[in-house]
């Protein structure tokens, strides 16, 4: 189990971020990542895997009106 | 050109610091003039914009005062910083009156050229009050000092006809358009309560007049009332520091700084300079927070067709300068050239169409389940030019679809008109019979509290379903973002000063989706935080967009992303630059609490600043129908299981719906206690004199009213 | 279209060109008031100006940028509001400005520089390029 945005979420082995922002069907463009309090930039959304208990933070930085 | 009533020749004061000192002052019962003194008291509690409007508007009325007893004013300011012309942003006005939908101080913005130029003319603020006996129109003339009241009968009603006639009257040539600006509202505001004011401003490149508009709650409404046809301003020679800030070296530097910003990163991140704000409109849709047919749901799969990629590639002009003022480089009012009209007394015409902004293509799109670009546009344009808030109409056409489509109401009983969701040609032929005063046009722009009174009593419809579905609080109608599962946003709607507009606070993602604010004491602090700095920016003239539309590059690196703290520091250092002032983030924020504690006690004093006025209808917190709960219920039955430990599975659907209604309502009511805490309110809603004392607002005006409530 | 060109291999990082732009516009030696800023990098000198690219023409936000009959892009100082827009957005940053004066200033070609520079580094060509 992960954590995502501070609720508890299904993990996999080999899960990456893009997976993950997939999964939850995050499509906003302007998302911030940050896995256990590191920040993990868009080019390595695809690279960047997650494990197992992590906890993942994804910060939409939506203005709204 | 109609009589001249009244000339008036006056010295234009000079600026010194963001402020002219002066307030001009026009009763239209005996068309007296006056100038007022912008006093050091008004601005170190209220700053400018809003704060000297609601200041005067106070002092004009009584607790007893309508909004159309002869004593309403309609004031307007644009604050110390408006009329920069190196940030973008620069030149928001604030206006209030007592609205018609309320009955409370309405505040409402609107960008463009019409306050910049007021202050160049030596106004920092305007009011209007009385009754003209005939239809005026009231010239002011910056360059010559001279104030004119004309008759102005012959001219047309509709704004985008009456605007072109009188910037060209005014000019003396073409390029002397830009110089002109003129607010005036349209033929749709003469019946009901949602009339509002366009402001408009010559665009040299489409060679035709723009609009923005002061929209919410019925300004235009009281300008008819008035008999105020049009105001028109002209001021020849804007130049780069007509403000004489104290260090203009660190405006320019700032200025640039933020141009570049945008240059590089806009692109990026929202496209404001593509599309506007109506770039949000797909990605409400796919997090389900675009209102559709009237808040039921937050979506549509036809969603699609009304992309801002439609837009940007079919109907919006790209690649030319789009800013309300000088300077705004984020360049948002975007519109839609030479868009043939196929219905009402322009079928057939070619105009621009001042949008889509967001609230257009989601009120009068996905909220009347409408999904045609081409509709939308046009149901735009006639809202503008017949001056009617078209938020309001949105969201009240949407409650009257709702109504119709539940049996509460039928065709007949709206003279024919066949309003189900998704007919844009009956939408379409509302707004022509509200400009003509016709059939239901008559009635559907009075606005849902009053709907809600006139459908229960004459057309027997059921009081407590129309009480859950109309999308209204204190009379206004809500803004157009689906907020069901943000409670957060429940409170930052309902408990908002003049009613459930999003300008005070806009916290849906950090609360549904971020989830950054999970407890009560969280969202109170961010219903403090928000409206407070939010607030600000119609004290001083600003648009909100700079500040969060697009942030810094390293934004996301700081300690609080979600306030964008390098564009607030943008905010402080202009402040400072232009006023001479030392005001720090803190200061900045006590400058906006004195404001809206101010407009606050106003509404106690008006007889809607308690806790009963800050409920929201049921629709606004969960599903009300059985729809409703289905279109949701993995979610509403985890909920049920996850904070009230019941069991979905052992529960019809009825029992469900009535759990999850008392869970919730009973959510929001710990939430206004928290709220109402952080605020320094009593738990009944008023300001106590402790918090006034605080941030030095223990005015005898504003104890006298909150002691009897204590 | 006129557009001033700088040879790097015949440049010496003079600033004789800086000088008589700066003196020629607004009387005074100081190199932020010239519209060709020279750049050292290991002792090659690079020459930042406007290149005439035109970008600037329809951000403006006052409409006061045109292309002249010779294709050169000039602000007018009648329209301008010196909102600086055109400043932070110049992709190549050769849009200047200063605190005393009321409107940016660029390279409008004019030869002034390149009758001052001793080694004939900068020349004003006419090119061909379609314009905007």
């Amino acid at each position: 189990m992960i954590k995502v945005n501070t609720e508890e979420s299904p993990w996999r082995p080999g899960m990456t971020v893009r997976a993950l922002l997939d999964e939850k069907l995050f499509t906003f463009r302007h998302i911030i990542v940050r896995i256990n309090g590191e920040f993990v930039s868009e080019e390595d959304f695809e690279k960047q895997t997650i494990q197992d208990g992590d906890d993942v933070l994804v910060l939409h930085l939506m203005a709204g009106g | 050109m109609g009589t001249i009533l009244k000339d008036y020749s006056y010295t234009p004061a000079k600026i010194k610091r963001g402020y002219s000192g002066k307030s001009l002052y026009i009763n239209l019962a005996d068309l007296r003039i006056e100038q007022k003194e912008i006093t050091e008291f008004m601005k170190e509690k209220f700053t400018g914009g809003k704060g000297f409007d609601l200041w005067y508007l106070w002092h004009a009325i009584t607790p007893e005062t309508r909004w159309d007893s002869p004593e309403n004013e309609i004031v307007m300011s644009v604050g110390p910083l408006g009329g920069i012309t190196q940030y973008s942003g620069t030149g928001k006005t604030l206006l209030c009156a007592i609205s018609p939908l309320t009955g409370i101080p309405i505040d409402s913005n609107v960008g463009g050229y019409f306050g910049p130029l007021l202050k160049f003319s030596g106004w920092d603020a305007f009011e209007i009050q009385g009754k003209a006996d005939r239809e005026i129109l009231i010239f002011i003339d910056g360059n010559n000092g001279r104030i004119q009241i004309e008759d102005a009968a012959e001219y047309p009603e509709d704004a985008h006809l009456l605007a072109e006639e009188l910037t060209k009257k005014y000019s003396e040539n073409e390029d002397d358009m830009v110089n002109v600006s003129v607010a005036c509202t349209g033929s749709g505001a003469k019946y009901g309560y949602m009339g509002m004011i366009n402001f408009s401003f010559y665009d040299p490149r489409r060679k035709v007049c723009r609009f923005k508009q002061a929209a919410r709650g019925g300004l235009g409404t009281i300008l008819h009332d008035k008999k105020v046809k049009a105001l028109v301003v002209k001021y020849r020679g804007v130049k780069p520091n007509l403000n004489d800030a104290a260090d203009i070296s660190t405006i320019n530097k700032v200025g640039v700084k933020y141009h570049k910003e945008m240059h590089d990163l806009d692109q990026k991140q929202n496209k404001m300079r593509q599309i506007g704000t109506a770039n949000t409109v797909m990605i409400m849709s796919q997090y389900d927070l675009l209102p559709t047919r009237n808040f039921q749901t937050g979506g549509d799969p036809e969603t699609i067709k009304i992309s801002p990629k439609v837009f940007i590639e079919e109907w919006l002009t790209q690649g030319l300068h789009d800013g309300c003022w000088y300077g705004c480089t984020m360049s948002c009012a975007k519109c839609a050239d030479h868009f043939l009209l196929t219905t009402g007394p322009y079928a057939g015409q070619r105009v621009t169409v001042d949008g889509p902004e967001y609230e257009c293509a989601a009120g009068l799109g996905a909220n009347l389940g409408v999904f045609d670009p081409q509709a939308i546009l046009e149901e735009n344009f006639y809202c503008d030019t017949y001056g009617i808030d078209l938020i309001s109409f949105a969201t009240c056409t949407a409650f009257i679809m709702e109504c119709y489509q539940r049996g509460q109401i039928t065709q007949e009983q709206m003279g024919g008109l066949d309003l189900r969701f998704g007919n844009s040609q009956a939408v379409l032929e509302l707004l022509h019979q509200m400009s003509r005063g016709e059939g239901f046009g008559r009635l559907a722009g009075l606005g849902i509290r009053k709907l809600k009174q006139i459908f229960v009593e004459q057309f027997g419809a059921d009081p407590k379903l129309l009480q859950d579905i109309g999308m209204e609080v204190k009379g206004l109608e809500y803004s157009e973002y689906a907020h069901k599962e943000s409670l957060a946003q429940q409170g930052g709607f309902a408990m908002a000063t003049k009613g459930p507009q999003h300008d005070e606070a806009w916290l849906i993602f950090m609360d549904m989706v971020n989830k950054q604010i999970p407890t009560f004491e969280d969202k109170a602090n961010a219903l403090y935080y928000f409206p407070m700095f939010r607030t600000w920016f119609g004290l001083v003239g600003l648009c909100k967009l700079p500040w969060n539309d697009i942030v810094p590059a390293d934004n996301h690196k700081t300690d609080s992303p979600a306030k964008v703290p390098e564009h607030v520091q943008n905010y402080v250092d202009l402040f400072n630059a232009v006023t001479g002032k030392n005001i720090d983030k803190e200061e900045l924020i006590i400058q906006s609490e004195r404001v809206y504690q101010f407009q606050r006690v106003f509404n106690v004093r008006m007889g809607k600043g308690e806790r009963k006025d800050d409920y929201a209808p049921y629709r606004s917190l969960g599903p009300v129908t059985r729809e409703e709960y289905l279109s949701r219920q993995e979610l509403y039955d985890k909920q049920l299981r996850e904070f009230q430990q019941l069991d979905p599975e052992a529960m019809g659907l009825d029992e469900k719906i009535a759990a999850t209604r008392r869970y919730r309502e009973d959510q929001y009511e710990q939430l206004m206690d928290a709220v109402y805490r952080r605020r320094g309110w009593t738990n009944n809603g008023i300001p106590t004199p402790e918090r006034l004392k605080a941030i030095g607002m223990d005015l005898p005006e504003l104890l006298e009213v909150i002691e009897p409530k204590l | 279209m006129k557009v001033l060109t700088h040879k790097q291999e015949l440049c010496t990082g003079c600033l004789a060109c800086e000088l008589a732009c700066s003196r020629a516009y607004f009387k005074t030696d100081d190199p932020n008031y010239s519209s060709i800023r020279i750049v050292e990098n290991n002792r090659t000198y690079r020459a930042r100006k406007c290149t005439q690219c035109g970008e600037c023409i329809n951000m403006c936000t006052a409409n006061a940028i045109y292309r002249d009959r010779n294709g050169v892009v000039r602000i007018d100082k009648k329209k301008c509001v010196g909102c600086l827009g055109c400043v932070g957005f110049c992709t190549e940053l050769v849009m200047f400005y200063a605190d005393d004066l009321e409107v940016p200033f660029k390279c409008i070609a004019c030869d002034i520089c390149t009758k001052a520079c001793p080694e004939g580094a900068l020349e004003v060509l006419v090119s061909r390029v379609k314009e905007n």
